[in-house]
């Protein structure tokens, strides 16, 4: 989770996932989409992969790239545990307050 | 979690507690933040606005319809953020009565519309958030980290 949580913060590794999002791409045409060097976006795609948000397969001497959705299951059901982290705490003191009230 | 749509986030807990007690826990600052948020400032009726400082961040909304004590619907978004600017999502809290307890449900509904079809909707959606979580978590294992 902390791997796919600092992977995600850098815009441009955000931008590769939604280019490969519905199809699979090589390393070459998603580089094409940026302007760093072809270098920068290989370490991207390292990050992403390592980060289980990429999976990677080879053609030949072609690396091509598809999104991993279990990886971004994974991240979904982290924001969903916000809430239900805060409603857990919500109860709690709720319930706490009720029984004081209540007296003994 | 209760999946009702992709931009939908709904939740549902059971409080051993009346629902007096628990709306209370939605409109009153002092009580809001034992559960939610490091400080809040609350007006709570029909267009009050709200401001709730949560680590770093700040969550900024108006209350929309108050029916103590059985729901509260408020706008949501994060202060300074274009992606969840407030007001762009509202969250509905319902409070059921069941016996002496409450089924409190509480509905996230997010998007625009037009930004539905938009497949950038979720991540720009949730980024913020996560964004803020993880800064939390971070701040939390000490300076340095992450």
């Amino acid at each position: 989770m902390e791997a796919a949580l600092r992977a995600i913060a850098e815009p441009r590794r955000r931008q590769i996932l939604r280019l490969v999002r519905d199809v699979e791409m090589s390393a070459g045409e998603i580089a094409s989409h940026f302007e760093v060097t072809r270098s920068a976006v290989s370490q991207h795609l390292r990050v992403l992969k390592d980060a289980g948000l990429l999976a990677e397969r080879r053609h030949g001497t072609r690396r091509i790239y598809r999104i991993r959705p279990e990886g971004l299951a994974e991240l979904r059901e982290f924001i969903d545990g916000l809430w239900e982290i805060k409603l857990a705490t919500l109860k709690r003191v709720a319930e706490a307050e009720e029984k004081r009230r209540r007296g003994r | 979690m209760v999946a009702e749509g992709t931009d939908v986030l709904a939740h549902e807990v059971r409080i051993e507690a009346r629902p007096e007690i628990v709306f209370a826990f939605l409109t009153d600052p002092d009580k809001m933040t034992q559960w939610k948020g490091d400080s809040a400032q609350l007006d709570a009726r029909p267009g009050g606005v709200y401001r709730v400082q949560i680590g770093q961040a700040v969550v900024v909304g108006e209350f929309v319809e108050l029916d103590p004590p059985r729901r509260v619907v408020f706008t949501w978004g994060w202060e300074g953020n274009d992606a969840v600017p407030p007001g762009s999502t509202t969250v509905e809290v319902t409070l059921t009565p069941d016996g002496e307890a409450t089924i409190l449900r509480l509905v996230h509904r997010d998007l625009p519309e037009e930004q539905r079809a938009e497949h950038e909707g979720g991540w720009k959606h949730f980024l913020p958030r996560l964004a803020i979580a993880a800064a939390r978590d971070n701040r939390g294992s000490g300076p340095g980290a992450g």
